[in-house]
C-alpha cells in the first residue's frame, strides 16, 4: 500500500526544489511586498500601518498626479514598440525565410543588440543621440534635412518614443527570430497550393501564411505587454530616475523606483508606497500574464 | 646519548615557547575597524591615515570598502537591521529626510559630542550634521557652487569677472556677439537645474530674502522669487542650441575643450576637466546679484563619517574619527582627492588655485540662509529640491510659467513645513 502510495505521488517529491526556489525567490518576495503595501516604512525601523491608505493616494490622493501619467507612458510604450517590433520583424522574417544568400549573416547581425546590456545600449544610444556631435543629427544636417536634427530625449514630444525605438531596435532580434521559427513551421503545401490556384506571392504572404502565424503574434505581442509594463532599465539608463524631460518618460517602473528608493525628484517616499505602485502593476501584468498562458497553451499541436 | 638528545629537545621547545609567549605580550594586535563609504577615491587616504596613526604609536587597522552611490544606502540600511554593520559609515547631510533622519530616528547613529574634539571645524559646517544640539557626524569636505570660467577665453575677449547681474548679462552678450557659447547647461540632468536655481538665489533675491522664507516671514510666491525664476528662464537665450537634451558628461566635455565660456557647477567638476584636459585654465567667481557686493556663495557640507551606535570596535573607531577632526587629516584628504576638506585651517595643494579660492570663499562669503540641500526645506515632502528638478525644466519646456513654478513650490512646502502653517 505504502508502495503504492510512493508511486502515486512520489513525483511531488521531485517538485520540491522547485518548489522551494520558487517560494524563496517568487512567492516571499511577492507577499511580503503585498503585506508591505500597507504600511509606512522608510526602509528602517518600526513599521507603521496604514491600511489602503497607499492605495486611496496613488490612484486618488496626490501621487495620482503622477500614477495616471506614468500609466498611461506605459501603454503607450506598448503601442509604439509593438508596431515597431512586430511589422518590420515580420518583414524582416519573411525576407529571411526567402533563403536568399547571406540569410545566416542577417540572423546574426540582427540578433546582436540582443547581446548588449540595456546599460550599455542606452550609453551608445545616448552618445549617437547627442544634440550638437552625436552621428544621427550630424548626418541629418548633412544630408539637408537640419529641420530634422532635434534634442531627440530633451523634448517632451519625441523623448519617449526615442526611447521606445531604442528598445524595439534592440529586442527585434528575438521577435525575428520566433516569427521565421514560425514561417519555417508552415506547411509547404500551403503556399504551393496557392501558387497552383493563382495567388500571387503578396496574396500568399497576407492570406494564407499571416493567419497560420497569428498564434505566434499572438503570443509575441503579450510578451510585449508583459515587457512595456515592467519595463524600468533602458528609461533608467537613458533618462535617470527622473524619467525626464518634465517626466515625459515616466513609466511605473521609473515612479517605483523614485518613491520607494528615495531618488531623485521623489515627490513623496517610502517602501510601503512603492510596494502599492508594485502591486498594481502586478495586478495589471498578471491577467495578461494568464492570457498568455492560456494562448500558448492552445498553440496548434498542444493539443488544443 | 639518548637522554642528551631529549634534553635539547626540551631545551629547543621550552625556548620557542619562550619567545612566542614574550612576542604575544609585546605586539599588540592591530584594532580593525571597518569603514563603509560610497567614495572609491578614499582608498588611498585610509591607507595614508593607518601610516600617521602608526607613527603615533597607534595600531588600527581599516578595512575599507566602497559601494556604488545608488546601491550604498540600501546596502548600509540592510547591514544595520542584520547586525553586521561596520563600526564605521559615511552619511549625508542633514536635514534628509530619506536618508539620515531614519539612521537617527533608528537609533543607529551615534552623536559624536564629547566623544570627538570638534573645534576645528566652522559652525556653519556643523550645522550640516546636526539636529537637536547633537552632532552625527565628523564632516569631510565642503562644497562651493557658482559660476566657472575658461580663463583663455575671458583673456581673448578682454572680460572680467562680473560684479552684477547685469555685468554678467553683458558678458554674455560680447561673447554671443563673437559666436562663443556664453553658457553650457546640461539641462537633461535635472538636478544642476535645481542647483543653479539655488545658487544664483543666495546672491538674488539674496540670502536675507530667503532667511525670510525659512522663518515664514515670506512666500516663494512673492516678487523676488518670481523675478528670479524669470532671470533664470531668460537666460536660456545664452545657452548651447538644444540643451534640454545634454547631461553633465556632455557639460564636462564641453567647457574643459573650450566649446563654451562658462558653466554654472561645483568645485568637484575640476577632477573630470582636468582629466579631459589637462592644460584646462578656469576660474570661479560666486553668481553676482543685483548689486555689487551681494555675491553670495552656495555652500554645503557633502558628507561625514558617521559612528554606529552598535559598533563593537567603538575605542578604535573613536581613535580614527578623532583623527579625521585634525587639520593633518584635511592635507591628507585634500591631497589624495583634490577636494575642499570641510576642516578649517588647513595649507591646500599649491596647484590647485580655485580649490584655494574657494576654501576660502567658503568661510568668507558662505551664504546663511540657503533652500537647496542642507536647507529646512529637505525636512519633509514635497522637498524643494524635488519640486524645482522637474520644475525648472517644465518652465524652459513652456509647461509652467515662473508664477506657476513659484506657486508649485509655496503649495508643496506649505503642504508640510511648519512655519507656513502658522
Amino acid at each position: 500500500m505504502a508502495h503504492r502510495t510512493l508511486r502515486s505521488y512520489g513525483f511531488l517529491l521531485m517538485l520540491v526544489p522547485a518548489l522551494i526556489l520558487y517560494t524563496a525567490f517568487v512567492a516571499y518576495p511577492f507577499l511580503s511586498s503585498l503585506i508591505l503595501s500597507f504600511y509606512d516604512w522608510p526602509g528602517i525601523g518600526p513599521k507603521k500601518w496604514v491600511g489602503l491608505a497607499n492605495y486611496a493616494n496613488v490612484l486618488g490622493g496626490v501621487m495620482s498626479k503622477e500614477f495616471y501619467p506614468a500609466f498611461a507612458h506605459n501603454i503607450l510604450f506598448f503601442a509604439v514598440s509593438w508596431l515597431e517590433s512586430i511589422i518590420p520583424s515580420l518583414i524582416l522574417a519573411f525576407g529571411l525565410a526567402a533563403g536568399l544568400r547571406g540569410t545566416n549573416a542577417f540572423k546574426a547581425i540582427f540578433f546582436i543588440p540582443n547581446t548588449l546590456s540595456i546599460v550599455i545600449v542606452g550609453f551608445l544610444w545616448g552618445l549617437l543621440l547627442n544634440p550638437q556631435w552625436g552621428i544621427i543629427n550630424q548626418t541629418l544636417k548633412a544630408v539637408g534635412l537640419a529641420s530634422l536634427a532635434l534634442p531627440w530625449l530633451g523634448n517632451m514630444n519625441t523623448a519617449l518614443v526615442t526611447i521606445v525605438t531604442v528598445n524595439s531596435w534592440r529586442g527585434m532580434g528575438f521577435y525575428i527570430l520566433v516569427l521565421l521559427a514560425g514561417i519555417v513551421g508552415i506547411s509547404r503545401e500551403i503556399p504551393e497550393a496557392g501558387r497552383i490556384d493563382g495567388a500571387s506571392e503578396a496574396q500568399i504572404a497576407t492570406r494564407l501564411m499571416l493567419p497560420q502565424l497569428l498564434p505566434h503574434i499572438a503570443t509575441l505581442t503579450l510578451l510585449k505587454a508583459i515587457w512595456s509594463f515592467s519595463v524600468f532599465d533602458i528609461v533608467f539608463a537613458m533618462e535617470g530616475s527622473q524619467a525626464g524631460p518634465a517626466g515625459a518618460t515616466d513609466i511605473l517602473g521609473t515612479l517605483f523606483y523614485r518613491i520607494a528608493f528615495g531618488g531623485l525628484g521623489a515627490s513623496q517616499i517610502g517602501m510601503g508606497l512603492g510596494a502599492s505602485i508594485v502591486t498594481l502593476t502586478f495586478l495589471i501584468v498578471f491577467p495578461v500574464s494568464i492570457l498568455y498562458v492560456v494562448v500558448v497553451e492552445r498553440k496548434p499541436g498542444k493539443g488544443a | 646519548m639518548k637522554k642528551a638528545t631529549v634534553l635539547f629537545v626540551a631545551f629547543l621547545l621550552l625556548g620557542s615557547i619562550a619567545v612566542w609567549a614574550r612576542g604575544k605580550t609585546e605586539a599588540k594586535p592591530a584594532a580593525k575597524v571597518s569603514l563603509w563609504g560610497w567614495r572609491t577615491q578614499d582608498e588611498p587616504v585610509w591607507a595614508k591615515v593607518v601610516e600617521a596613526l602608526k607613527a603615533k604609536g597607534e595600531n588600527v587597522a581599516i578595512d575599507f570598502q566602497a559601494f556604488v552611490a545608488t546601491e550604498f544606502d540600501a546596502k548600509l540600511l540592510l547591514a544595520l537591521q542584520g547586525g553586521t554593520a561596520p563600526d564605521i559609515y559615511l552619511t549625508r547631510r542633514l536635514p534628509n529626510v530619506t536618508r539620515v533622519q531614519p539612521l537617527i530616528d533608528g537609533k543607529y547613529l551615534q552623536a559624536i559630542d564629547g566623544l570627538v574634539d570638534l573645534k576645528n571645524f566652522t559652525p556653519v559646517t556643523l550645522s550640516f550634521i546636526q539636529q537637536g544640539g547633537k552632532t552625527y557626524g565628523v564632516p569631510f569636505a565642503n562644497q562651493v557652487c557658482g559660476i566657472f570660467y575658461n580663463l583663455e577665453i575671458f583673456a581673448k575677449y578682454g572680460l572680467k569677472e562680473p560684479q552684477t547681474w547685469d555685468e554678467l548679462i553683458a558678458v554674455c552678450k560680447t561673447l554671443q556677439a563673437n559666436k562663443v557659447t556664453p553658457f553650457f547647461m546640461p539641462a537633461k540632468d535635472a538636478w544642476i537645474l535645481a542647483m543653479q536655481h539655488a545658487m544664483v538665489g543666495v546672491s538674488m533675491p539674496g540670502e536675507e530674502w530667503i532667511g525670510k522664507v525659512i522663518r515664514g516671514e515670506a512666500k516663494f510666491t512673492d516678487a523676488p522669487f518670481v523675478e528670479l525664476n524669470k532671470a533664470l528662464y531668460d537666460l536660456k537665450d545664452f545657452y548651447q542650441k538644444d540643451f534640454m537634451a545634454n547631461a553633465a558628461t556632455d557639460m564636462d566635455a564641453a567647457f574643459a575643450t573650450g566649446q563654451a565660456a562658462m558653466v554654472f557647477y561645483g568645485v568637484w567638476g575640476d577632477t573630470n576637466w582636468l582629466t579631459l584636459n589637462p592644460n584646462f585654465k578656469y576660474g570661479y567667481f560666486p553668481v553676482p546679484g543685483r548689486n555689487p557686493g551681494d555675491a553670495r556663495a552656495y555652500v554645503y557640507m557633502d558628507g561625514s563619517y558617521g559612528l554606529n551606535a552598535a559598533s563593537k570596535n567603538k575605542d578604535a573607531a573613536l581613535e580614527i574619527l578623532n583623527f579625521t577632526a585634525t587639520p593633518e587629516f584635511g592635507k591628507i584628504f585634500s591631497e589624495l582627492t583634490g577636494e575642499m576638506t570641510a576642516l578649517k585651517g588647513v595649507e591646500l595643494p599649491k596647484n590647485k588655485p580655485v580649490l584655494i579660492e574657494c576654501y576660502g570663499i567658503s568661510t568668507s562669503i558662505a551664504a546663511k540662509y540657503i533652500y537647496w540641500v542642507g536647507s529646512p526645506f529637505e525636512a519633509g515632502n514635497p522637498t524643494v529640491y524635488n519640486m524645482l528638478t522637474p520644475g525648472m525644466q517644465e518652465l524652459y519646456l513652456g509647461r509652467t510659467t515662473p508664477e506657476g513654478l513659484a506657486k508649485t513650490l509655496q503649495d508643496g512646502v506649505a503642504s508640510w513645513y511648519p512655519a507656513f502653517k502658522k
